[in-house]
């Protein structure tokens, strides 16, 4: 297989899992917010102690208006971070899944996924990575900022406490590395047997119908019971050290509060066992103790949003998995006006499936060609295969007598297969005839010899007629005429059709066999079929065994 | 009907769901006494600092100072206990939800499990199930909010009347503020939020299956338009339910910085009091914040359980299990079939011999030709009834999650080892087992997707060889697999048929293993 560069055109602009600054920046005002309410609390208490520690006879109104708003502002902070994460998260989301849905979409028989499971991830398994980057990440950045903030608004009142504030970060953070290490080495041993034991539920209802014919269900529901058991103990066995990690933040976020309290409270009584540092008035040392919560909070966010980020990262690096798995698709090879295809002992094999072929052909650059055989031979994979949508495991293609791959047929070929891709838009974007410079004229009398004049009539509004995403109920066969038309009209030497003429009835087959028959005069067209009229118009006969 | 197995789940936990509200409420007082007991502590001491000397010696410090040191360590000691108790509580009770949900999927009609035969499903599954744990954790922890409301409510009423009644309106106003907006705002957030998830996985199914065009064509930035329309409204629902929780949000602090300033503003108590009363409100609407978060919750994991109710059905009426009569004659579209014949079935696909062989194993109900068995339609059997007579090596040779010899063992109670090693080796598989690591023992992953297409063929085979039933049924035993292995295959398979006397259905295109065949049954279309 040849390397080839990617063109910036397919690989759509990188996704940034970084945080909003945005929510960053609300998360930290939510700090900012705090200080002004202890301020004003501190202030308002200040009028309790009474005229010795405040002269003049205040009310304390404009204190307690302060207070209200710094708690508006909390408030305020706290949902414009939720709000601003939100917005940046479905962006970035967005982003990712326009860039790897159509990728998905055109990988899922090379990757041998269902499209369901790719549903799953494209659309449930993004989901997940909303709340990491709506919450986590901001939570993550805001938890190193919000404390300095605090610690630099207590400097002015007491900086001793500040120096205690910041002195119990240190245990706080060895603690914390040690307890982290301990719990991962904890998960990690179990890791294996509890990914086994947390998938067994889903894997034997997914297994259901096997175990029912064989009547082992009651002996599996017993084992379900062990397991699950054995899942609890061994999950309970793991958080007993993991939650030792949130009992040190419990600790040192209660330490700091206790710490700045006996601090503050001994140095109003001067009763310190050594010589104070500092002057402490009741105002400042008030301000410092009701701030003190504050100083963990951020912390405490961050663990509480834990959950996100498991999920987050797990989602991201099943995308990741995936996306290693797609094959890739070179950039636009060149263009070219007549084609001959030849295939040389091409074998094909779907992921874990059966091998189809070796198959050899050679078609000229013009001319009707069918591929036969027995349903279930592989004449679809074959297709699929030149297009790049199966494997091809050896042989190979040549175009123009030059060897060639799969991306470099796709690029000179047209396609319809047996379900044509309806977009919810207009006809004639579905038709992609304004890509190719078609006029509507042309489009339309060629609509007519598909035999498909009558149904645009009835619906109206010609080739502006908007097809709507569940294929507006036009039936298999007038579906399979529109993917005809724009592989008609794609101005390309080469077109590959499934059962061209399948759901048809007989008048309408044999139009399109004369169709065929003209447009095979300047072009190579080769058709899957069983059709005998197909077989009988075509000018050659590929048959899988 | 969820509700109820969670319910009783919990109920069965009733000592971990105890511990962990009473550890939690501690946890939350001793958070709030130990913030309301500093700001005591410290008012206290400033007075008596500027009371002069005397007024400092009389000042009993060792006391505030104490229970400051003691509600520091109690705060970590009954947080960890919570988190403990109730995860415990959760954990156990989720072991027996599970065995409970399985329990009743299996006495659902076959069709409710064939359903899950799924990627998609299945992935939905295991993330509903988990949504579960947040409903469970939470009803220990709503509990345990109440006693904190009441001992913190106690705290704040030392400075009088005033501060706990504007300490009560203020949880009232921000519990009912977010009960409102919750089911105001909140719940058709996510209702639509729930449709238009909907709509994005249909609208990607459908882009999906026009794989091909996609390719062909670069359709790439159409794919990106139409999913892109469908994510508005996707995108419009999750805003809207940021705005909810952000109205919850600032009404949740207006009440606090009202409470405060009320009871700063206008409580006669004492000026200690009044600081220990303060501090108790702002601690007390914390945790109530905290709550409020949790009760949202509701709302959110209500779609998951939606989901399980209508994927896990309650236990209908059983089919009555006529016994199984193993003389009774197999009859399939007039072709007598007796004990120790073997037939092959064959016709063009789409003949329906798939769905005629698991129709018989009793999978489901839809063969197109008629069978019976003992002039009773096998549509009309119980499972059991059927299943008594076949064992299948299905088409799609699937498997569950373990090793070997746990996908062998499912055939029938109580298989040996060298029973096991027998069956490999009539299936042809016995020098691919000896090759793995731990051989018998050796762990297969999701589905056998350690091995080979070809291989799980032939795995499958060999535990329908160990069922010990009247009949084998195989369907495309052989594919995958190269001529020679083939022949061996089928020898070996022959030597063990004219050794038992089972009887065979087999469905092929191979010659090699028609030929085990006495006989064929043709299938038509339709």
């Amino acid at each position: 297989m040849k390397i080839r560069e990617m063109s910036t055109k397919e690989r759509a602009p990188p996704v940034s899992i970084s945080p909003s600054p945005w929510a960053v920046a609300a998360w930290v005002s939510d700090a900012l917010a705090a200080i002004f309410f202890a301020l004003a609390l501190a202030q308002l208490l200040l009028l309790h102690i009474g005229p010795q520690a405040r002269g003049g006879g205040e009310t304390g109104w404009g204190w307690a208006l302060l207070l209200i708003v710094a708690a508006l502002m909390r408030g305020g902070a706290q949902g414009m971070a939720a709000l601003l994460g939100q917005r940046a998260a479905a962006i970035a989301t967005a982003a990712l899944r326009a860039r790897i849905a159509p990728a998905l979409m055109m990988s899922a028989t090379a990757r041998g996924r269902i499209v369901g499971e790719d549903a799953e991830l494209a659309i449930t398994g993004i989901d997940r990575i909303e709340p990491y980057l709506a919450r986590f990440l901001p939570l993550r950045h805001a938890a190193i900022l919000s404390p300095l903030l605090i610690a630099l608004a207590v400097v002015f009142a007491s900086w001793v406490s500040a120096v205690i504030l910041l002195a119990t970060l240190i245990p706080f953070g060895l603690g914390m590395a040690l307890a982290g290490s301990a719990a991962r080495e904890a998960s990690e041993g179990q890791f294996g047997a509890l990914a086994r034991l947390g998938g067994l539920f889903v894997d034997r209802v997914r297994a259901l119908p096997l175990i029912l014919s064989f009547g082992a269900e009651d002996r599996v529901a017993r084992h379900i019971g062990v397991a699950a058991q054995d899942l609890a103990e061994r999950t309970l066995g793991v958080l007993r050290i993991a939650f030792v990690s949130s009992a040190i933040l419990e600790f040192f976020s209660a330490l700091a509060v206790a710490l700045v309290a006996v601090y503050c409270g001994f140095a109003l009584l001067e009763l310190l066992p050594f010589a104070s540092p500092e002057r402490l008035d009741f105002g400042s040392a008030f301000f410092v103790l009701a701030l003190a919560p504050e100083y963990y909070l951020g912390m405490r966010r961050l663990a509480a949003a834990y959950h996100d980020k498991q999920q987050g990262e797990a989602a991201l690096a099943a995308l990741a998995h995936e996306e290693r798995k797609i094959p890739d698709r070179s950039s636009d090879p060149a263009r070219k006006m007549a084609t001959a295809l030849a295939l040389s002992d091409i074998v094909v094999r779907h992921p874990g499936g059966v091998a189809i072929g070796p198959v050899n052909a050679a078609w000229p650059a013009a001319g009707l060609h069918a591929i036969t055989g027995t349903s279930g031979a592989g004449k679809t994979s074959l297709l699929r295969a030149l297009i790049g949508q199966v494997p091809i495991e050896r042989g190979e293609i040549r175009l123009d007598a030059a060897a060639a791959d799969a991306s470099a047929l796709t690029a000179n070929c047209s396609w319809a297969g047996q379900r044509a891709l309806l977009l919810p838009a207009t006809l004639r974007a579905n038709l992609l005839i304004s890509r190719w410079g078609v006029s509507d004229a042309d489009a339309l009398d060629l609509l007519d010899v598909l035999g498909l004049g009558a149904l645009i009539a009835a619906r109206g509004g010609g080739l502006d007629w908007l097809v709507d995403d569940r294929g507006s109920g036009l039936s298999g066969g007038e579906r399979r005429r529109i993917g005809l038309a724009r592989a008609l009209l794609a101005p390309r030497p080469i077109l590959l059709l499934d059962e061209p003429t399948a759901d048809l009835d007989r008048v309408a087959a044999e139009s399109i066999v004369a169709l065929l028959s003209r447009t095979a005069r300047d072009r190579l067209v080769v058709a899957a079929t069983h059709d005998p009229l197909l077989i009988a118009a075509a000018d050659g006969r590929t048959v899988l065994a | 009907m969820i509700d109820d197995l969670v319910r009783a789940a919990r109920s069965r936990q009733r000592r971990a769901v105890a511990s962990g509200m009473i550890a939690g409420a501690v946890a939350a007082l001793s958070a709030i006494g130990l913030l309301a007991v500093s700001g005591w502590f410290l008012t206290g001491a400033a007075l008596a600092g500027l009371s002069g000397a005397a007024a400092v010696q009389a000042f009993n410090y060792l006391i505030p100072s104490a229970a400051i040191r003691g509600f520091a360590i109690l705060r970590t000691l009954s947080r960890y206990g919570e988190r403990l108790f109730s995860h415990q509580a959760m954990l156990f009770a989720l072991a027996d939800v599970r065995t409970r949900l399985f329990a009743r999927l299996v006495d659902a009609p076959p069709a409710a499990a064939l359903r899950f035969n799924r990627g998609d499903v299945t992935a939905r599954l295991s993330g509903d199930v988990e949504a579960l744990e947040e409903a469970l954790l939470r009803t220990t922890l709503v509990p345990s909010g109440i006693a904190t409301l009441i001992g913190a409510l106690a705290l704040a009423a030392l400075a009088g009347i005033v501060a706990l009644i504007a300490l009560c309106a203020a949880v009232a106003m921000s519990v009912l503020l977010s009960r409102w907006v919750g089911a105001r705002w909140l719940a058709p957030a996510l209702d639509a939020e729930r449709e238009a998830t909907g709509q994005l996985i249909g609208q990607y199914v459908d882009l999906a299956a026009g794989g091909d065009d996609i390719r062909v064509y670069a359709l790439d930035d159409a794919v990106r338009a139409a999913l892109g329309d469908v994510e508005v409204p996707l995108q419009r629902a999750r805003i809207a339910m940021a705005r909810a929780d952000a109205v919850i949000a600032a009404g949740h602090w207006l009440a606090t910085g009202m409470v405060v300033a009320a009871i700063v503003l206008f409580s006669p108590a004492h000026a200690p009091l009044v600081a220990l009363s303060a501090l108790a409100a702002a601690a007390t609407m914390e945790i109530v914040g905290g709550l409020v978060r949790l009760d949202l919750q509701r709302w959110k994991s209500r779609g998951a359980r939606e989901r399980l109710d209508a994927m896990f059905p309650a236990p209908g009426p059983q089919m009555v299990a006529a016994p199984a009569d193993p003389s009774a004659e197999i009859v399939i579209a007039g072709h007598r079939i007796a004990r120790g014949d073997r037939v092959a079935v064959t016709g063009p696909s789409g003949s329906g011999k798939t769905r005629l062989l698991e129709t018989l194993a009793g999978l489901r109900d839809d063969a197109p030709e008629t069978a019976e068995i003992g002039d009773v339609a096998v549509a009309q059997l119980p499972l059991a009834a059927r299943r008594a007579l076949f064992a299948l090596a299905g088409q799609d040779a699937s498997m569950i999650a373990g090793t070997v010899a746990d996908n062998l063992a499912l055939a029938r109670p109580g298989v040996n080892r060298a029973a096991m090693e027998n069956a490999l080796f009539l299936a042809g598989l016995d020098d691919v087992v000896a090759m793995l690591p731990g051989g018998l023992e050796c762990w297969l992953g999701d589905d056998g997707a350690r091995l080979s297409g070809g291989q799980r063929k032939r795995l499958s085979l060999a535990r329908a060889l160990l069922a010990d039933r009247p009949f084998l049924l195989l369907d495309e035993p052989s594919e995958g697999l190269d001529l020679d292995t083939e022949a061996m295959l089928a020898a070996r398979l022959r030597g063990w048929l004219d050794e038992t006397g089972v009887g065979l259905i087999i469905v092929s295109h191979r010659p090699t293993m028609l030929e085990l065949a006495d006989r064929r049954l043709a299938l038509k279309v339709g």
